[in-house]
């Protein structure tokens, strides 16, 4: 808490720290200008852009199929969803059919990417707070899945394999097995994540309490996704707006209580679990066919403004297609959860110490590839 | 109380649990057969149709080709600045004669951007080191023909 | 020539004394490369790592290779440090981790160590005088976040300094003699300290590994906040220094531990060396394992729980032993 001038009994100075753009644990190249007294932080504020490429720029310049690509390195932790945000977009915009293999195909993948990002989460938030091994450990299980897509679409982190119209690839033979094998893997990991992580008094008190915000505020920012949930609102795209097959699946939505720094840890690993029960099911319906249906060889999105948000890793993600009837969109703005959900961060470390920005910021759970664009 | 006993007893039970280090360069990782490495090139097969090199997001591609005497074109140069490529995969998507594909090279790492700009020779190189070190995906089926290469195939 | 504890110094014994002094550097060296790659190795391994392996048979001189960067690496001294202070520092927090290690016994017939009648209280005195080094280096290094390390480091070492010679003072009175050597004697005679004295040895236990700056108490160089903390701005065999002298004081304070509540070189069967090899392993080793287990704890917190937990807990035990002693 900072003193106030008549409670000061000598005289301090304040000082500037610039935290980043390289900084251990900024998660990328994001800088902070933090104006601190002794450990506490007076005023925060955030400066992005280091990592910017202009991809919605740079989408006016190409065909619908070419931009997939650059989606793939917007979040780069959750590739898969990027790919779909935008096939979905496109989807919808001509009211295509797509074939029912596919849907399962991309339900799995993004599920599974769903999982990895949240898994790599809990990896870096606990490296932030100092414990290095879950950093470690999260590798192993994120590395059965990158593997898997790698079987399934050639790349392990730019998959470009969400398609308008389907997906790339059917799943190479096996394939499926492999996923189904994962899945008890998976929860046992859960398990033992839990057991490591979430009873320990340390992380717990560097936790609790820490970071709050309440569903207001969080709606009057435009957070969404886990920074959301974990004010107790429950607002889950797949289950709100379902879009693809979401609606056949039974899940729940986890939502916290406090709206603090643990509920977000804790809705990550409760949300892992959701989704391995999603694959467990897309894995027990999909059926065989086609995975590409009949789009058109030269994709022209009819004039118009087309918006469709899904649940992305980290928030609401959408895209916004302005189509002018050619085969390459006019203007493309992308609704990118981390860049909205940072605009909090200021605000919540007024007045908290150094280590409680760490904490709060790696919670947040921005990723730098995403806010920049 | 004492939560992180748990912990310590999870980190114990790791202790003794195999090991999963790669030994990178002693040890090779094992690539799937769809895994997008730089790409390979059969010369032969072009047919300077230009798609791959419209379709690439990056503009990487340039080639040319002219007709022959035999009426039938020839590649003369094709080359692929791999500086920009981002290793999309949609070239080999588009190829309709299955020219380009990907191999599974990937260290590429240089110390001149200039040793990136990969030729036709290199392309067409890289395509006989992948042959070489992956015979079982060339077993020519009864007919002759390429039956397995179905490594960068699109469906 | 050896028996120069207790003799007046002649020509003779000085040579004693600095032969003694080499053996133990050397001595320490060697112990601090190997908890080093002991350190890497094990955490490897809890992390399904395989650990140092390449420099090497198993990667076994990974960390002379590394002592050796360091040492031929340019010795960068930020232009607008203070120079003197900043060339000094390392020093200052070398010199006692280095000092401390005279009285720890490290086997029954102690040779290259010294008998010292106040052995405990000289170890506690000179290890709060490299909180000077630690924090001049912050200080000079004209780095905010060295200069947040140092005072933070500081802070800590000093507060952790009192829960930690509190619990010391306990086996102190139950043993009824500062003289480690008397201490060991005393144990040998019954039993382990750290049973009867379970709650000092637990306070010990925190407040050494706080003193010793390693996780969960590892503040001071939380890299995720501070970069590297007070060492940010150190290069080559400056940095050096303070590695080496985390890791001294790493065995400094296994021995003291084990000297304090296992009985140092007491045992049965085997040597007396080896039995303090095995104690100080111990130690060494669990530090590490918390050290693969742990978050870091927030430097508030921190505070609160050594004077409001610790200290009481240490004054509780010290009265308990005192009256139980004063009872039997
Ligand atoms: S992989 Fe993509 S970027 Fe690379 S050459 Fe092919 S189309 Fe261009
Ligand atoms: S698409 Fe294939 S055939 Fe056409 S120019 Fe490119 S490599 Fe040659």
């Amino acid at each position: 808490m900072a003193l106030t001038d008549q409670q000061q009994p000598i005289r301090t100075e304040e000082m500037l720290l610039n935290v980043g753009p390289q900084h251990p644990s900024t998660h990328g190249v994001f800088r902070l200008v933090v104006k601190i007294s002794g450990e506490t932080v007076l005023d925060a504020e955030p400066v992005i852009g280091y990592l910017h490429r202009g991809t919605e720029k740079l989408a006016e310049d190409l065909q619908y199929n070419q931009i997939i690509p650059y989606t793939d390195r917007l979040d780069y932790l959750a590739s898969m969803l990027n790919n779909y945000a935008l096939c979905h977009t496109v989807e919808e915009a001509l009211g295509l059919e797509v074939p029912e293999r596919a849907e399962y195909l991309r339900v799995i993948v993004m599920e599974l990417q769903r999982i990895a990002s949240h898994l790599l989460f809990i990896g870096t938030y606990l490296l932030d707070l100092g414990a290095m091994s879950p950093f470690l450990y999260v590798f192993q299980e994120r590395e059965r899945i990158v593997q898997l897509f790698n079987e399934i679409c050639g790349a392990r982190l730019t998959y470009n394999y969400v398609r308008v119209g389907g997906v790339k690839y059917d799943a190479p033979p096996g394939w499926l097995d492999k996923v189904r094998a994962f899945i008890p893997f998976m929860y046992e990991r859960i398990q033992m994540y839990d057991d490591l992580i979430t009873g320990n008094e340390i992380f717990l008190r560097r936790v609790r309490g820490i970071g709050v915000f309440d569903t207001e505020t969080a709606l009057a920012f435009g957070m969404s996704g886990i920074n959301l949930r974990s004010t107790g609102f429950r607002w889950d795209l797949r289950k709100n707006r379902p879009y693809s097959i979401y609606d056949r699946f039974e899940f729940d939505v986890p939502v916290g209580e406090h709206g603090d720094c643990y509920d977000r840890y804790y809705l990550h690993l409760l949300e892992m679990k959701q989704s391995l029960r999603i694959v467990e099911q897309a894995l027990d319906g999909i059926p065989d066919g086609p995975t590409l249906g009949k789009v058109p060889k030269i994709i022209r999105v009819p004039a118009g403004e087309y918006y469709s948000g899904i649940e992305g890793a980290r928030g609401e993600l959408g895209f916004y297609i302005v189509s002018d009837g050619k085969d390459k969109p006019y203007r493309l703005k992308i609704r990118k959860p981390s860049f909205v959900n940072l605009q909090l961060l200021p605000d919540l470390l007024r007045g908290r110490n150094m280590a409680d920005l760490i904490a709060i910021l790696g919670a947040v759970d921005i990723v730098l590839g995403e806010v920049d664009a | 109380m004492f939560g992180f006993l748990k912990g310590l007893g999870v980190t114990l039970r790791e202790l003794p649990k195999h090991k999963v280090t790669l030994q990178y360069p002693d040890v090779r990782p094992e690539w799937p057969e769809r895994f997008r490495g730089v790409h390979r090139l059969l010369v032969d097969e072009c047919i300077v149709c230009n798609q791959c090199a419209r379709i690439c997001p990056t503009d990487c591609i340039s080639l040319s080709g002219t007709r022959g005497e035999d009426k039938k074109i020839r590649l003369d140069t094709f080359d692929i600045n791999f500086d920009t490529c981002i290793l999309c995969d949609l070239c080999t998507e588009v190829c309709p004669t299955e020219a380009i594909l990907m191999s599974d090279t990937f260290e590429m790492a240089q110390y001149s951007r200039d040793n990136l700009y990969l030729d036709m020779h290199w392309l067409h190189d890289n395509e006989l080191r992948y042959e070489r070190n992956h015979p079982e995906r060339f077993q020519k089926d009864a007919e002759g023909n390429e039956a397995t290469e179905t490594a960068g195939e699109p469906q | 020539m050896w028996n120069w504890a207790t003799h007046p110094i002649s020509g003779l014994s000085f040579l004693g004394m600095v032969i003694g002094a080499v053996v133990i550097l050397l001595l320490t060296l060697l112990v601090v490369m190997y908890s080093i790659y002991w350190q890497r190795k094990l955490i490897g391994w809890i992390q399904l790592r395989i650990g140092p392996n390449r420099v090497g048979p198993f990667g076994l001189f990974q960390t002379a290779a590394d002592v050796l960067k360091l040492l031929i690496k340019e010795d960068v001294i930020p232009s607008k440090a203070d120079r003197v202070l900043f060339l000094i520092a390392p020093i200052l927090a070398f010199v006692p981790a280095f000092t401390v290690l005279a009285v720890i016994p490290m086997s029954q017939h102690h040779v290259f160590t010294a008998n010292v009648s106040i052995g405990a209280l000289f170890y506690l005195a000179l290890s709060a005088i490299t909180i000077h080094g630690v924090m001049l280096g912050g200080w000079a290094s004209n780095n905010k976040y060295a200069l947040i390390g140092g005072m933070r480091s500081a802070a800590q070492m000093l507060s952790y300094e009192i829960p930690l010679g509190m619990s010391v003072v306990g086996v102190v009175l139950m043993a009824g003699s500062i003289n480690l050597n008397d201490i060991v004697i005393a144990q040998s005679r019954s039993i382990w300290y750290f049973i009867p004295q379970i709650l000092g040895f637990i306070v010990f236990m925190i407040a050494s590994t706080a003193e010793l700056n390693r996780t969960p108490f590892d503040l001071p160089e939380a890299e995720s906040e501070l970069v590297a903390g007070y060492h940010t701005e150190y290069t080559g065999f400056r940095f050096a220094f303070f590695m080496l002298t985390e890791y001294v004081y790493l065995f400094a304070m296994a021995g003291l531990f084990a000297t304090l509540f296992l009985g140092g070189w007491s045992g049965p069967f085997l040597p007396g060396w080896l039995w303090f090899a095995l104690k100080v392993f111990l130690y060494i080793s669990i530090q590490f394992w918390i050290q693969a287990t742990m978050p870091r704890m927030r430097v508030d917190q921190l505070m609160t729980f050594s004077w409001k937990v610790l200290l009481p807990l240490a004054l509780f035990n010290l009265v308990i032993t005192a009256v139980l002693k004063a009872v039997v």
